[in-house]
C-alpha cells in the first residue's frame, strides 16, 4: 500500500477513534462496546501502517494480496460482531422474558393472597 | 391422596373462544384448576376470563405460545401442582378428553401423556404442509429416541411437576417436537392418548404466518441443540 494510503486509512482511523471516544464520554455508548471498536480500529490502523505484518500474516492464511487479508479479517471481525450482538440481543430478550413472566404470576399471587386475606377477616 | 392438577390456557385474542372453553373445563374437568395465560391479548380475552371468575395470568406484552406455557409451568410449580395440562383456548381441544388425558396419565408409568390425533393408525389429516411436517417430525422423532410418536405438534398434554422442572431450564419453543426429543434423551418416559380434535371456529391461530415458515427451522435447530445436550450428558455421566 502506498504511503498516501495508509496516511489515508490512518486519518480515517483517528477520526473513529476520537468519535468511539465522545460515544463513550456522552454515554450514548456502552464502554465495554466501545472496546471491541477501539480494538478493531487500533488494530487496522496497526495492521496497515507495518507492513511486513500485513506481509507475514498474508502468507500466513494463504492469501496472495494484503488486500485480501484485509478483506478477510475485516469478514471474520463483522461475523465475530453479529455473533456477539446476536448474543447480547438473546440475552436481553431472555431477561425481558423473565421480567414479563415473573409480573403476572407476581400479579396473580399478589391478587390470591390479598383474596386470603380478605377471606380471613371476613371469617 | 388425589393429585393437585392445573390446566394452564395460553390465550392470545381468543375472545370468541375463551368463554366456551373455560365453561367446558367447569362442566367436565370441574375437579381440576384452572389458569389462562393472557399473552398480553388486545381484544376482551382478560376481561372475559375476569367476568367469569376464573385466574388468569397476565402478560404486559405478546411473548407467543411457548413462553405463555412456560409462565404457566412456572406457577404451577410456586402452587405445588403435581400435574399440568396444557389445553387450547382456540376451542379445538374437548374438555371431556382432559379426565380422560389425565387418568392416562395417573394410570401409566409415563411422565408426559401426549393427547394424539394421529395414533391408532388414524391418518394425519389437515393441509398438505401440515401432514408433511407430522410426517418428517414423527419421522425425525423415531430416528432420534428409538420410537415414534404421532402427533408431535399436539398442545394437548398432561406431564408430571418433575417434567416441569427438568423443561424450564432448557431451551424450548412451542413445547413440541424439541420437548419430546429432550424428555425422552434425559430419560423420561411419554406416551400417546387417542383424543379428538375439533376445527378451528373463531379467531386465528397463535402461529402467524411468519411463524409457520420459521417453525421447522426452529423446532431442527432445537432438535439438534436437545440431541447434543443429550449426548454431553451421557458422555459426563
Amino acid at each position: 500500500m502506498s504511503i498516501q494510503g495508509i496516511i489515508f486509512i490512518d486519518i480515517l482511523g483517528l477520526g473513529f477513534l476520537i468519535l468511539i471516544i465522545n460515544l463513550v464520554r456522552t454515554h450514548r455508548l456502552y464502554v465495554g462496546y466501545g472496546i471491541i471498536w477501539l480494538l478493531a480500529v487500533t488494530g487496522l490502523m496497526v495492521l496497515v501502517s507495518l507492513q511486513p505484518l500485513l506481509a507475514f500474516i498474508t502468507a500466513f492464511v494463504g492469501a496472495r494480496f494484503p488486500a485480501s487479508t484485509l478483506s478477510l479479517l475485516a469478514f471474520v471481525f463483522i461475523f465475530g460482531v453479529l455473533i456477539f450482538f446476536s448474543i447480547q440481543l438473546s440475552q436481553i430478550s431472555a431477561r425481558q422474558i423473565d421480567i414479563i413472566q415473573s409480573m403476572a404470576i407476581n400479579e396473580r399471587l399478589e391478587q390470591e393472597e390479598k383474596a386470603e386475606n380478605k377471606e380471613r377477616q371476613d371469617s | 391422596m388425589n393429585p393437585k392438577v392445573l390446566i394452564v390456557i395460553p390465550a392470545y385474542n381468543e375472545e370468541r373462544s375463551i368463554a366456551n372453553v373455560l365453561a367446558g373445563l367447569r362442566q367436565y374437568a370441574p375437579e381440576f384448576d384452572r389458569v389462562v395465560i393472557n399473552d398480553g391479548s388486545r381484544d376482551a380475552t382478560g376481561s372475559i376470563v375476569l367476568e367469569m371468575g376464573e385466574k388468569q395470568l397476565r402478560h404486559v406484552s405478546n411473548l407467543g405460545y411457548g413462553r405463555a406455557l412456560q409462565t404457566g409451568l412456572k406457577y404451577a410449580l410456586i402452587q405445588t401442582y403435581d400435574i399440568v395440562v396444557s389445553f387450547d383456548a382456540d376451542g379445538q381441544h374437548r374438555p371431556e378428553d382432559v379426565p380422560g388425558l389425565v387418568n392416562a396419565l395417573l394410570d401409566s408409568d409415563a411422565d408426559m401423556v401426549i393427547g394424539s390425533r394421529y395414533c391408532d393408525a388414524r391418518p394425519y389429516s389437515g393441509s398438505f404442509s401440515r401432514k408433511l411436517g407430522q410426517i418428517l417430525f414423527s419421522f425425525l422423532t423415531r430416528l432420534l429416541i428409538g420410537w415414534r410418536i404421532f402427533d408431535t405438534s399436539s398442545g394437548f398434554k398432561a406431564f408430571r411437576a418433575s417434567v416441569c422442572e427438568e423443561i424450564l431450564g432448557k431451551t424450548f419453543w412451542d413445547f413440541h417436537t424439541e420437548t419430546i426429543v429432550r424428555l425422552s434423551l434425559m430419560g423420561f418416559r411419554i406416551k400417546e392418548h387417542p383424543i379428538v380434535v375439533r376445527e378451528r371456529l373463531h379467531g386465528y391461530s397463535m402461529h402467524s404466518l411468519i411463524s409457520i415458515i420459521e417453525y421447522p427451522f426452529k423446532t431442527l435447530l432445537l432438535i439438534a441443540a436437545a440431541t447434543m445436550d443429550g449426548f454431553l450428558e451421557r458422555r459426563a455421566r
